[in-house]
């Protein structure tokens, strides 16, 4: 018995080794792939690529591999010869199976090899759950063909049916480009598709981010359509055409995607796996190469050069240059162009309040969908270049919340730190926070003023249908806006104290106070450094306030607030030179957050 | 003599289609046991039911002692089997071919004096794709043999082959007989039948309508020789009533004289002898002993080939 099933997987293997063509799909499609893939420069990620090809050769390997080879044989009279020899369809399946196991293990390796020793990819870290669950996967795909064999006439419908399954597998599963591109529906759609759970879980594999434990429902749904599907396939086997089929066996196809109808069901609830994509996607864009060339470096504490470049690399600054810059193309890094511009680190409030909306409006309206204002709070930070926040007044579980969605990668927007000690001004003996924009703009609220708000940055980032609100607010506000006057900080009063501050050398601090009414979250730590400026405070110094002080005061200097090699990729970009117009940090040209490019664009727009 | 394979009352029903309805034999050891039919006839079903590879509707088979139906795998592992138009892989070595359809069986047979045996031993470094039709041929029979079968089922072996080749596929079949294997032959030459088997089961329409060694058909359905002379001058008159004749019938323009004789021996100088008493001059004699084909014509109002 073991005998001749071990005769049959030697004499499959045996015989796809001399059928060239099989070889060049398996062997040398691959090679190609990558040729191309290293020639073409971009930043795209070597891990991303070798996610790619093996996805590919998983779901072509599985699903053409033992199906269309079994229909082959079929049609060319072939298997009549074994239909009279002691061996069941089992034999022939379960030896098919390992056969495509044995023929692509070798394979997987063998990307694995290329992607490290031509792109530079690292070695997985987790390569037995990578390899499990690969085999999984292969066996999965390779039972759905085997069953698609089984209910075929001829070679073409085979090929026909084979591709029909193939191209959604591949496009809808998440294979070749993240599903979190997709409309709702669509993702909807995926949660029904064995490849999204393969793909889902072959990248944080790949990364060594997590295990096939990790992925138990996935890995478990595979294991259990390879089983279904194994047996379902040895139950239909068909030695020959002539062989009749009952119209109600193409039924047992969709028994087959049963466990996945099951997960996709459930997901439609949980969306658990839908944010999981969500992360793998960010994962995708944190990890591309980008070189930031000829920029001004203000690199946070203090230090400028004049003509430099940034390389990012897995969401990290992997390398300073200064000078002239390097080629991007043979860095294999996407070319950013940054003459005339100037990198800083991203920027860093220290005082801020998510729970409040920093303008005059329902307050009704405003806790009413109180989670989306913040994660739109959040998202206007990042939009604004401000990387890092501190909460102020907040309530704990709700920060908490906020902050494991952002930390995930679920959402986009800025890092939030909890408040850990009670919020003073002075931190400490040393450290100085004058909070002057949150002071101008209470006077302002006390009075009724609004051109705090028609600043530029401000009209960028609030919901246009807010400022129509602001009116009406103002005017039912009148009683508090009363008894806040006798608490209002006289201005000249606290930038004399700022000033003093600055001239015993005490470490200054920026925080806008955002949520104050009228300190809209994002812009009101750029408002904040001007307003240092206009006291006396040399622009290098305000900036060092809202970057490296910052960090040291979060405790977090170790990996933000510094261009350094090693800190996260989490910078600034802006037109002009802010060291002689502090106002430029409001020009933004590009944010970079851990290394992702954020598409500014379209970040209040998030799914 | 022991049973190899027994038949009885053995139906098998497509749906409403009957294909065999109603077959009984036995074949004994050592036997070669012809089946003949036209297509369509049910001989490849009845073939099929006793190989283990279609359930019957009803009846009796035994095969080597097992019912085809529950002991399959048994059954296979002790016969072998020489379908029509199987194939192999194009890029798979004949040795290869004979080792790898040797591991699914319990005993083999030496692999090399196979080789020999079937004049593929030059050939068993070749590939597949590259053998002619009639080395193909011979690498299937080689199949039915790696497992040293003490019964061999053949379907339409020599079919489409040039006649060397099948001449020494017949040389094979009598090897096989010589060495006591039990024989079942389909095929459409009669040729074959009546030069290699035993004995031979005529089927038509789902049944068996004759059975029995080729001479014993010939004689006992139709045992007459036909005896036909042609004359110079219309034999007019009346014709006499010759002995062991069984029927005689005349030209339309009198002059060919065809009669079925039991004893054509007796009746063949009578005929002459008549024919010189009444003076007509003699042009032309034929004497034709029937074939199995003129059996299975008779039988069944159909040619073999078509």
């Amino acid at each position: 018995m073991l005998h001749s099933y071990l005769t049959q997987i030697r004499m499959n293997l045996l015989l796809t080794l001399r059928n060239r063509v099989a070889l060049f799909f398996s062997y040398i499609f691959p090679l190609i792939f990558f040729g191309v893939s290293s020639m073409g420069g971009g930043g795209g990620n070597s891990l991303q690529v070798l996610n790619i090809v093996l996805g590919l050769g998983v779901l072509g390997g599985g699903l053409f591999g033992v199906g269309i080879r079994a229909v082959q044989d079929r049609e060319q009279n072939i298997l009549r010869r074994f239909k009279v020899a002691p061996i069941g369809p089992g034999e022939i399946i379960v030896s098919g199976m390992v056969t495509a196991l044995a023929l692509q293990i070798p394979n997987i390796i063998f990307m694995v090899v290329l992607a490290h020793s031509f792109l530079g990819a690292p070695w997985p870290t987790q390569p037995f759950s990578l390899l499990i669950f690969v085999c999984l996967g292969l066996l999965a795909f390779a039972s759905l063909g085997g069953i698609i064999a089984a209910l075929v006439n001829s070679m073409q419908e085979g090929m026909l049916l084979t591709q029909l399954f193939y191209f959604p597998l591949l496009f809808l599963g998440g294979i070749t480009f993240p599903i979190t591109g997709f409309p709702a529906w669509l993702q909807t759609v995926a949660q029904f598709i064995p490849s999204t759970y393969f793909s889902s879980g072959l990248q944080p594999i790949l990364r060594g981010k997590e295990t096939v434990l990790d992925n138990l429902p996935a890995a478990g749904a595979l294991a259990l359509t390879g089983l279904l599907g194994t047996f379902l396939a040895a139950k239909l086997f068909r030695w020959e055409k002539e062989d009749k089929l009952r119209p109600s066996a193409k039924l047992w196809l969709l028994a087959v995607l049963g466990p996945f109808i099951v997960l996709g069901a459930w997901q439609m609830h949980a969306k658990t796996n839908i944010a999981k994509a969500k992360v793998l996607g960010r994962d995708v864009q944190r990890s591309r190469v980008a070189l930031i060339h000829d920029a001004r470096l203000f690199l946070g504490d203090g230090t400028v050069i004049d003509q430099g470049s940034v390389l990012i690399k897995d969401g990290k600054i992997a390398e300073i240059y200064t000078g002239a810059a390097p080629d991007a193309k043979t860095l294999r890094a996407d070319s950013i162009e940054a003459a005339g511009k100037t990198l800083l680190p991203g920027l860093i409030d220290v005082n801020m309040r998510l729970s409040l909306p920093g303008i005059p409006i329902s307050e009704s309206e405003y806790f009413q969908n109180l989670d989306q204002n913040i994660d739109r709070e959040l998202a206007a930070y990042l939009f604004s270049g401000v990387t890092a926040v501190k909460s102020v007044g907040d309530p704990q579980q709700m920060v908490l919340k906020h902050q494991a969605t952002i930390a995930s990668g679920e959402r986009l927007g800025a890092e939030v730190f909890a408040d850990v000690s009670p919020s003073t001004k002075v931190v400490d003996g040393n450290t100085y926070e004058p909070m002057l924009a949150a002071g101008e703009a209470l006077q302002a609220y006390v009075e009724g003023k609004t051109d705090l708000l028609d600043r530029s940055l401000v009209q960028q980032v609030v919901p246009r249908k807010w400022f129509a609100q602001v009116k009406d607010s103002l005017a039912s506000a009148q009683s508090q806006r009363e008894a806040l006057r006798a608490r209002s900080i006289r201005s000249d009063v606290a930038q004399q104290k700022l000033a003093a501050a600055y001239r015993a050398g005490v470490m200054l601090v920026a925080g806008s106070g955002g949520g104050t009414p009228m300190v809209v979250h994002g812009p009101g730590i750029h408002h904040e450094l001007q307003l240092w400026v206009q006291t006396g405070i040399p622009p290098a110094a305000a900036l060092q306030g809202a970057t490296f002080n910052a960090a040291r005061l979060l405790r977090a200097d170790q990996r933000i607030g510094l261009i350094r090699k090693g800190y996260e990729a989490s910078l600034l970009l802006v037109d002009g030179n802010p060291l002689q117009d502090i106002s430029a940090t409001e020009r933004i040209s590009t944010v970079f957050f851990k290394g992702e490019r954020v598409n500014r664009a379209d970040i209040f727009e998030q799914k | 003599m022991q049973t190899v394979i027994h038949v009885a009352g053995l139906h098998k029903a497509y749906g409403d289609f009957e294909a065999v309805r109603g077959i009984d034999f036995d074949v004994a050891e050592g036997e070669v046991f012809g089946l003949l039919g036209p297509n369509g006839a049910g001989k490849t079903t009845t073939v099929e039911i006793l190989e283990g590879l279609r359930p019957r509707t009803q009846g009796d088979v035994k095969v080597l002692g097992f019912d085809p139906e529950i002991s399959k795998r048994d059954l296979k592992n002790h016969i072998g089997v020489c379908l029509q138009a199987t194939n192999l892989p194009d890029k798979l070595r004949v040795h290869e071919a004979l080792d790898w359809f040797a591991a699914f069986y319990s005993q083999r047979a030496d692999r090399n004096k196979l080789l020999q045996r079937l004049q593929l031993w030059e050939k068993r470094n070749e590939f597949y794709s590259q053998l002619s039709g009639g080395q193909k041929q011979r690498v299937a029979l080689a199949l039915a043999l790696v497992n040293d079968p003490n019964l061999v089922f053949l379907d339409e072996p020599t079919t489409g082959l040039d006649p060397q080749v099948r001449l020494e596929i017949h040389t094979l079949i009598e090897e096989l007989k010589a060495a006591n294997r039990t024989v079942l032959l389909t095929t459409h030459y009669i040729e074959e039948a009546e030069r290699l088997c035993d004995r031979v089961a005529i089927i038509d329409q789902g049944k068996i309508v004759a059975l029995g060694s080729p001479r014993e058909l010939q004689e006992r359905i139709f045992g007459q020789s036909r005896i036909e002379v042609v004359t110079a001058q219309p034999m007019f008159g009346e014709l006499p009533t010759f002995e062991a004749v069984a029927k005689q019938a005349l030209s339309d323009d009198f002059k060919t004289l065809v009669v079925h004789s039991t004893r054509p021996a007796r009746t063949l100088p009578d005929l002459i002898k008549w024919i010189d008493q009444k003076g007509f001059e003699l042009e032309d004699i034929h004497l034709k002993r029937p074939t199995l084909e003129d059996v299975f014509i008779e039988l069944t109002g159909k040619k073999l080939r078509d």
